[in-house]
């Protein structure tokens, strides 16, 4: 789901670029807002390159296999910390495989980024209702599985909602812009039948970021804390 | 995964070798957002030329680029090559209800050409700076220090990060995942021990991270903040820099001056 060099006319590419930059600098502000980000960047830095390498793994869907974006679980989490690793991840993709592009860099950021931030929000809405008092309970007890619950049921959402306004960002730039002169209802078609394709994939990774969260809130919750 | 092939550059004294970084960046970037503007077939051809001299110039060996266009070429093969059939009014040849369109054809060479030409220009960028290089130069042109920090630290610990994920995912296929041969359905258990993987490999890198954050502090991270240093600028750079500065422009306003198209 990268948008490649040469296919966006250049008004785009530089709006994306727009976009991003004022995205990072709310995302810095937000981060530089918690105090003295130090001790955060080489815990964000590490994680990306996790989450890079993660990206190649391929889940398996007899007779094919798929492999997951994972921007609703970057924004899970990562927070604020996303937006960037998500530009890093994808000037990597760049570099190494190819995938996406230069010129579309910031149009592909805004893309996946986004989305992640608002995984972010989805997910630290797990806290309302809470009482924020509350300790992390990982035993079996009542409080510990409603706990797991909450987890799991707002990763899901996070994950899913992140993974679908990441597929309907991308299907409505390539068939808004792409310089081809498809009649109304062709467009409209080719909308529908690339949703429908890719809600399979968000409930998904909205699944698998459900069990991630479920799994590091039992050995780490620390990692979830959303900073 | 394919990252054995991640530093891109060729180490080389070509003019464009020595071209300032930090002009070189900017030089090449307008270039690549020119070309990014170009609507008319007309301008294709010298944005190609303009390309393969600032290649040639580069001096990188051929094999370089088609190692690293292969790839992405395909991909975009396959997104263009659907146009000529699904685009247009004027039918050049048909065979049933297949029909060759001349509008379809224009608009798939404008995206070849533009495609070809930007990731060139990236390649050469990337061929002939070494990452860090580049780093250096984005962060004299304002890339936030976090950023550049996040960017070299991901970049020091990709590899092992790597390493580690193909260790575990063979320990994984050793144990038997994978093993059993399903048809048509994604076992839940699957999902929840791929689930694991990248937990396991997310928990490792954190704690990981911590470890390294102490390291960084002995070293004195953080404690001297030190101004991003500019080297002189030579001639040539300057000359290559003007030369592409016009190039770009020219593309733009040729490219504003002549009738709009609807490609």
């Amino acid at each position: 789901m990268h948008i490649p060099d040469g296919i966006l006319p250049a008004q785009v590419c530089i709006a994306g670029y727009g976009l991003t930059g004022l995205v990072t600098w709310y995302s810095l502000r937000q981060i530089n807002r918690k105090g003295d980000p130090s001790d955060q960047i080489p815990k964000a830095s590490l994680l990306t390159a996790a989450f890079f390498v993660a990206s190649s793994i391929y889940i398996p869907i007899p007779p094919s296999s798929v492999h997951l974006v994972l921007n609703g679980l970057l924004g899970v989490v990562l927070g604020y910390f996303a937006y960037p690793a998500i530009l890093i991840g994808l000037f990597f993709q760049a570099l190494v495989v190819g995938h996406g592009g230069l010129t579309t860099l910031g149009v592909n950021a805004s893309m996946m980024g986004i989305p992640a931030l608002m995984a972010y929000h989805i997910f630290q809405l797990r806290r309302v209702g809470s009482k924020a008092d509350k300790r992390e309970s990982l035993d079996d007890s009542f409080d510990g599985r409603a706990q797991r619950i909450r987890v799991g049921l707002f990763a899901f959402l996070g994950g899913s909602i992140g993974l679908a306004i990441a597929a309907l960002i991308f299907t409505g730039i390539v068939i808004t812009t792409v310089p081809a002169d498809f009649d109304f209802d062709t467009e409209r078609a080719a909308i529908v039948s690339l949703l429908i394709l890719h809600l399979p994939l968000a409930l998904l990774e909205g699944t698998f970021t459900a069990m991630l969260a479920v799994f590091l809130h039992r050995v780490k919750p620390e990692l979830l804390t959303g900073r | 995964m394919a990252l054995a092939n991640f530093e891109t550059y060729v180490p080389g004294r070509s003019r464009l070798h020595t071209w300032t970084p930090r002009l070189k960046l900017v030089s090449l970037g307008l270039l690549m957002f020119a070309f990014a503007a170009v609507r008319h077939l007309a301008l294709v051809p010298p944005m190609l030329c303009l390309t393969a001299v600032l290649y040639l110039l580069s001096e990188l060996p051929f094999s370089f680029l088609l190692k690293r266009l292969s790839y992405p070429g395909l991909f975009i093969l396959v997104v263009v090559l659907v146009l000529p059939f699904s685009t247009g009014e004027t039918v050049l040849w048909q065979w049933g209800a297949l029909a060759l369109r001349q509008e379809g054809i224009e608009t798939m060479f404008l995206i070849l050409g533009r495609f070809l030409s930007i990731l060139t220009l990236g390649f050469i960028l990337l061929g002939t700076t070494p990452f860090v290089t580049l780093l250096r130069a984005l962060r004299s042109l304002g890339l936030p220090t976090l950023i550049a920090d996040m960017t070299l630290l991901s970049y020091r610990y990709l590899f092992e990060t790597a390493e580690m994920l193909s260790t575990m995912q063979r320990s994984m296929r050793l144990r038997g995942f994978g093993q059993q041969r399903r048809k048509f359905r994604l076992q839940r258990q699957d999902l929840q021990r791929l689930a694991g993987l990248l937990g396991t490999l997310l928990v490792r890198s954190y704690e990981r991270s911590e470890r390294v954050y102490k390291a960084m502090q002995l070293r004195g991270y953080g404690q001297l903040k030190r101004p991003v240093e500019n080297p002189s600028i030579d001639s040539s750079s300057a000359l290559l820099t003007g030369f592409s500065v016009i190039a770009a422009l020219s593309f733009v306003i040729v490219e504003f001056s002549l009738p709009a198209v609807n490609l």
